[in-house]
């Protein structure tokens, strides 16, 4: 800490000029940090349990960020209404919390979409940076009939509730929108399918290992473990493009045309109404991380890929999601 | 007596519950036979057939309460909903010490003992759990404040 | 066999180095001090105290250490107020209370802590034992277990549980139907539907368990306490110095048994933990007592030893499917992936192959967390009963302090202080109105499997009911259901025949 100090974003003087008042109480903890941003005591909201995907997402700020803020950012959990209770809480009384970035993922942004979160829109929040992204991918057990996605989806052609298709989420969550998306490709529609929404990914696995559902439309991230062991087989990914190892030799989907693709981001938004200085003081300690092949590793030991996207460049991303997402969740039903 | 009155409120409780399982729950479209209705109903259904039973036969007959402990208690509610309600605003020190003391000295302890107590919990509770045990307790907008002012 | 003695030597190798050792009584500890908080319990333990050993830099190994150390640590921690104070720390430990409790008011604390502690351990280390030798195979098996049968394990477990009906069964159901309507609020987990929310957020994702756990138990005792305190029922008691004797051991083997193995199997499970494990071993064994059932509740040695035993077996079976499959079946486990997460090691199929010193090392620390656990809390039982000779007016604001920094430690929201209150006075009502609520904790807790798991069942058999009586392994847990709810009649019957008179009025006692 004390010695990482001029070279890592440019611009540092300036933001030191501007945060004079907080840098002076910081000092006082112990770190004269020059070039890394002051943020007073970094707080990174996991709006869920510990464990999951979105404290995932906040350890990677956690220790991605660690050389370019000038204090640890500390995780915290707020569990509560799928990430509801934080959405809410960022909209009415933390809107102007500038030490605090909030973790949301994909299913954060189609939860708003649907209208679970309130009134509230992607509007309300300032969209900081992503950590990452998780694509989705089909996968099947290794004693499945199942060779390719093309028998998968000729089967959902010829009967579709022939297949059992399982996931670990309701209906309208992203697990089922993924296999909502595989059945329209198919020529069915998302009622006439048969799917079993498990608790979540590891239940999920459990069953298409023990034969309760034939296909699982999980997540990439996921299967990394599980790829060698031979348990299961991931016959396309949801992707754009094809993936690096251990899923190099996994087509995707598009390839094999079907339209059908699913990007999990995972990134971070902060309340509506947070000074510009520390909105672009976040926004440029994960554009200083980007930078970084530490940052680059640490997405991949998290099993994600990356996907870099901070301050106005993300809010653009977000912007198009939420319109394409919106479309989806009209087209089956969720939204009136 | 008292069973039935509670046994009632429950009853209405229960109703209200049944209604919404009844009237208003569905979803668009589902998979399973069952749907999201199915099961609160049949819940609701069997609570009000148990609480009618009740109502036919209490078996409790009062609360034995006295008037003098039925104010305590009323009034032990009431401090832990105004500790509630400062968890935050003042802090975990301000606030546990003022919860601490106010209800040491309702139950019985010297007004010296129930301060220092209340100071023992508020002070030696936050060193104990936010500094050796790290959790994450409220400092209160009002000690923020004042480290904010020492501080610049 | 030769790759398993091998595997726990190195692992042991690493888990005995002094400084592991320190590390693992360290975390034991501080593991004791956090389950001892009301609402927090092992998954708080890990997830606040690893990112601080994470900060320091340990190696993976010794870090894995500290945390098998915490695990068990915070495990035991959530006993000493179920027992002390009748305030469970966590679900795991609910059942514990129904006979931990009276034998603290009994004056015996002591004795008390000091069985749970065994009882504990014999329990966790039957289940690294069994973990041990059969690991894979039994997660390959239970990963069988299929929607339908979780609806039978459900059946049997509210079966073993009707061994709970009180003096009343209409208000024993009652209350479990009081706790099934309360795990319906929030959003279904099938169709996404939110119900009984009330467009309040906090409500989505439900109420959560160990709010219920808290509010019911934990501040309904308060209440109690307050009630008794100012109408001067409530005597304070005197510093106990009793332990636990050989014959309570010997009275509690078979029970100990018995629940080191029905734990374990039902950890294994994934979704299922110690919670629904110590619910049926505490029925089970209530109704296996039989006519001596009745004791149970009043401060049992076996109703006390067999939750304990059980939840701590679940705990480790819990790991099975994490470690040798990399699925996560508690929430618990979760969190001890994410930690290994964090140290890059992922749990998995390969795990044992690939990173064996990783895998051995895991479970050996298990061992040693075990018996650090029983070295650190035997020699402090006498200073945790002195806890009860704390005077009434300080203990009563301590427990309520407690609470809330438990409650609001998890989640970080002041409305669940509220929530936590207004369920207190629920709680209160219900007592008085002689309800138990050790039904209601368990509809709460089972409920949701029990609907959920229902659902998919005919989600997957397209609206076929036959579903559930078409594998073997359903229909052996119907069987088993039955048998649980008719053996004791048939036991007490016989014992009536051959003890003549005594008895039979015992019966007609309860």
């Amino acid at each position: 800490m004390l010695f990482q100090t001029t070279s890592h974003a440019s611009g540092a003087m300036s933001r030191i000029l501007r945060l004079g008042a907080a840098a002076a109480f910081a000092a006082g903890l112990g770190a004269p940090a020059m070039a890394q941003g002051e943020i007073d005591k970094p707080e990174c909201v996991a709006p869920a349990q510990p464990g999951g995907g979105f404290d995932l997402t906040c350890r990677i700020a956690q220790s991605g960020l660690e050389p370019h803020l000038s204090e640890t950012i500390q995780v915290t959990f707020m569990p509560g209404g799928i990430g509801a209770v934080a959405f809410n809480l960022f909209n009415t009384t933390r809107t102007d919390d500038d030490s605090a970035i909030v973790a949301y993922s994909t299913g954060s942004l189609l939860n708003i979409a649907t209208g679970k979160y309130g009134q509230f829109s992607e509007e309300d929040v300032r969209w900081v940076a992503t950590a990452g992204a998780d694509f989705g991918a089909v996968i099947v057990p290794a004693d499945s009939p199942f060779e390719s996605l093309e028998d998968v989806m000729n089967k959902l052609t010829e009967d579709p509730a022939s297949v059992v298709v399982g996931a670990g989420g309701s209906i309208g969550s992203q697990d089922w929108m993924k296999a909502a998306l595989l059945i329209r490709e198919a020529g069915g529609t998302p009622q006439g399918m048969r799917y079993v929404a498990l608790d979540g990914g590891g239940d999920a696995i459990a069953a298409l290992m023990g034969g309760s559902i034939d296909v699982y439309t999980g997540d990439v991230g996921e299967m990394v473990p599980h790829m060698d062991a031979g348990t299961m087989r991931v016959l396309a990914t949801m992707s754009n493009e094809r993936l690096d190892e251990p899923f190099a030799d996994v087509p995707t989907a598009k390839e094999l045309g079907y339209d059908v693709e699913w990007t999990i981001m995972r990134g971070f938004y902060m309340g509506g109404d947070v000074s510009d200085e520390a909105y672009n003081t976040w926004v440029d300690a994960f554009k200083a991380a980007y930078e970084t092949e530490e940052f680059a590793k640490l997405q991949s030991e998290k099993g994600l890929l990356p996907l870099n996207l901070a301050g106005d460049e993300l809010t653009q991303a977000v912007n198009d999601n939420m319109a394409k997402l919106r479309e989806i969740a009209t087209e089956a039903g969720l939204i009136q | 007596m008292a069973d039935r009155i509670f046994a009632g409120v429950l009853f209405l409780a229960t109703v209200a519950y049944a209604i919404i399982a009844f009237v208003s729950i569905s979803a668009p479209f589902q998979y399973d036979p069952l749907g999201p209705e199915s099961w609160p109903q049949i819940l609701s259904v069997i609570a009000l057939l148990c609480l009618i039973h009740i109502l036919w036969k209490p078996d409790v007959e009062g609360l034995e309460v006295n008037r003098a402990t039925a104010f305590r208690l009323l009034f032990m509610v009431a401090l832990m909903i105004v500790y509630a309600e400062l968890y935050e605003p003042v802090g975990f020190i301000i606030s546990t010490i003022l919860f601490g003391a106010l209800t040491a000295r309702m139950l019985g302890a010297t007004l010296k003992h129930s301060a220092i107590f209340g100071l023992a919990a508020g002070i030696g509770g936050y060193l104990l759990c936010a500094i050796l045990l790290d959790l994450n307790l409220p400092e209160g907008e009002l000690v923020e404040a004042l480290l904010e002012m020492g501080g610049t | 066999m030769d790759t398993i003695l091998t595997g726990l030597g190195t692992g042991f190798a690493v888990a005995l180095d002094p400084f592991n050792l320190m590390l693992v009584l360290a975390g034991a500890f501080f593991g004791t001090l956090i389950g001892a908080l009301p609402g927090l319990g092992p998954i708080n333990g890990v997830a606040i105290l690893l990112p601080i050993a994470y900060s320091m830099g340990f190696e993976p190994a010794s870090a894995l250490i500290l945390l098998a150390g915490i695990y068990y640590g915070a495990e035991y921690g959530g006993r000493i107020s179920s027992i002390l104070l009748n305030v469970p720390g966590d679900a795991g430990a609910v059942m514990t209370t129904l006979d931990g409790y009276p034998m603290a008011r009994n004056g015996q604390a002591g004795r008390a802590l000091s069985l749970s502690a065994i009882s504990s351990f014999i329990g966790g280390t039957f289940a690294v034992i069994l973990m041990t030798l059969f690991g894979p195979m039994l997660a390959t098996f239970a990963v069988t277990f299929s929607p339908a049968d979780y609806v039978a394990l459900m059946v049997f477990a509210f079966a073993s549980l009707a061994s709970l009906v009180g003096k009343n069964p209409t208000k024993t159901l009652l209350g479990a139907l009081i706790g099934l309507m309360l795990a319906t609020i929030g959003i279904d987990a099938n169709t996404g539907v939110p119900r009984y929310t009330f467009g309040i957020p906090d409500f989505l994702a439900g109420i959560d368990f160990l709010i219920v756990i808290v509010g019911l138990f934990g501040m309904a005792e308060l209440f109690t306490l307050v009630e008794k305190q100012v109408s001067g029922k409530l005597d304070s008691l005197p510093v106990d110095n009793s332990f636990v004797k050989m014959a309570d051991l010997a009275k509690s083997k078979w029970t100990i048994v018995r629940c080191s193995f029905l734990g374990f199997f039902i950890g294994v499970l994934p979704g299922t933990g110690a919670s629904v494990a110590s619910a049926v071993a505490y029925g089970t064994e209530k109704r296996l007592a039989g006519a001596e059932g009745h004791l149970f509740g009043t401060g049992d040695v076996r109703g006390l030893a067999a939750p304990e035993t059980a939840n701590n077996a679940a705990a480790g079976g819990a790991m099975v499917p994490m470690l040798t499959l990399g699925i996560p079946g508690s929430g618990t486990t979760a969190i001890i992936l994410g930690a290994l997460l964090m140290f890059n090691i992922q749990p998995g199929p390969l795990l044992f192959t690939q990173q064996p010193e990783i895998a051995w090392g895991l479970i050996a620390s298990m061992y040693v967390g075990n018996v650090a656990l029983l070295l650190i809390n035997l020699p402090l039982v006498g200073l945790f009963a002195r806890m009860l000779t704390i005077p009434q007016h300080y203990l009563t604001p301590m427990i309520a302090i407690l609470a809330f920094v438990g409650i609001y430690t998890i989640v970080g929201n002041p409305f669940d202080l509220l929530l936590v209150t207004g369920l207190g006075v629920f709680g209160w009502f219900l007592r008085k109105m002689e309800f138990s609520l050790a039904p209601v904790i368990l509809g709460f807790v089972l409920g949701g499997l029990f609907e959920n798991n229902l659902r998919r069942a005919l989600s997957i058999s397209g609206g076929d009911w036959m579903i559930l009586l078409e594998d073997y392994k359903s229909v052996t847990l119907y069987v088993l259901a039955v048998l649980v709810v008719a053996i004791p009649v048939y036991l007490q019957r016989r014992a009536r025949r051959m003890e003549g008179d005594p008895v039979s009025r015992e019966d007609a006692n309860d």
